[in-house]
């Protein structure tokens, strides 16, 4: 466990977007080798406050020891080399995949309620509500959940908010033009189901718009709101 | 004694599979090494050693494994077969400047 002494050094490493795993092991590891240094200076016969002086030059001042650090790129988190593919690229991945998944579903509810339990158009039970149920995940869950995911990862990595805040918005946008919907009409004694979904770009008109801004202030009021917190908590007086 | 920073750029990473070389080893350990086997020549600020540890790791360089001696837990370090083909092409060029250096400097 990381005591007062290295708490400052681990957090500004994180800050700095080297990866958590990193951080970790290697605070332990120089908290070690600070407790080695001061038992070596003690059986030399200097008294505590001398040996943890004494040990903290032999290691180097924190700004040397981040300077080395940060002088390995190796050493950064992969959020932090690829900021463009993990707060931009996989985000829109993640909505894409999200929006036919449950699409997918609502067709298989479907599909499950009238093959196995036999269910009907004209006596559809609870199945219609859980299809708009999944529509509505798809298309206004699924953008905020995407967007969220990576704006929340940026924040708890100590990541800068642009690529993230770009991301959010694209997604906003995608998610906006991004429409389903799903008719089970009781034509036939099972009736029929259709379904379809559209994608509107580039003409956003105004309901995409303000689901877009809907979106993006879902996320980003939250998002602001725990990086302030976090960065008071952490700020190292 | 003050050293040359870009004399010594790539210095840690030539000591460390040296001394690895011959068996595992945890950071402190290293240090002390690095101390006593240069004869204190060569004095890396400590703290130096764990990112470019990290860094040789992340390489395929050296393994790290935790062993609990004496009570104590503590970050093993161990060449792997990459760290040593990376060790003879480190020293070669060492002692390809070293003599260098040592003939322009007995030739004055």
């Amino acid at each position: 466990m990381t005591t007062q002494r290295f708490e400052g050094l681990s957090q500004r490493l994180l800050r700095a977007g080297i990866a958590p795993r990193h951080v970790k092991r290697m605070v332990g590891e120089i908290e070690a080798h600070f407790a080695d240094l001061v038992a070596e200076l003690r059986s030399a016969g200097l008294s505590q406050a001398e040996s943890e002086s004494q040990a903290a030059v032999r290691l180097g001042t924190e700004d040397v020891l981040i300077a080395n650090i940060l002088a390995h790129p190796e050493l950064r988190s992969w959020a932090r080399q690829r900021p463009w593919l993990t707060f931009v690229l996989l985000p829109l991945f993640a909505l894409a995949v999200q929006f036919v998944l449950s699409m997918l579903a609502a067709v298989a509810v479907v599909a499950f309620s009238t093959e196995v339990l036999g269910i009907t158009a004209l006596y559809p039970g609870p199945v219609p509500w859980i299809v708009r149920g999944l529509q509505a995940y798809g298309v206004w869950i699924a953008p905020i959940a995407a967007a969220a995911a990576a704006c929340f990862l940026a924040v708890r990595s100590g990541a800068p908010l642009t690529w993230p805040i770009v991301g959010c918005a694209l997604v906003a946008l995608l998610g906006a033009a991004t429409n389903a919907s799903f008719e089970w009409s009781p034509a036939v004694p099972r009736g029929v189901l259709s379904g379809g979904i559209g994608l509107h770009l580039p003409d956003l008109g105004l309901t995409s718009g303000l689901r877009a801004a809907l979106t993006i202030l879902t996320v980003l009021v939250p998002v602001l709101w725990l990086r302030r917190k976090r960065r008071e908590l952490t700020s190292i007086p | 004694m003050t050293q040359n920073a870009s004399l010594m750029s790539g210095v840690p990473e030539l000591l460390v599979l040296r001394l690895l070389s011959t068996r595992e080893m945890y950071g402190y350990e290293l240090a002390r090494a690095v101390r006593e086997s240069t004869r204190q020549a060569i004095s890396l600020g400590e703290g130096v050693l764990y990112p470019a540890l990290h860094a040789m790791e992340s390489r395929g360089f050296v393994k790290a494994r935790r062993r609990t001696v004496s009570g104590r837990t503590r970050v093993y370090y161990a060449i792997t077969p990459r760290g040593n083909r990376r060790l003879g092409e480190l020293s070669g060029e060492w002692r390809r400047i070293a003599g260098g250096v040592r003939a322009l400097l007995e030739g004055t």
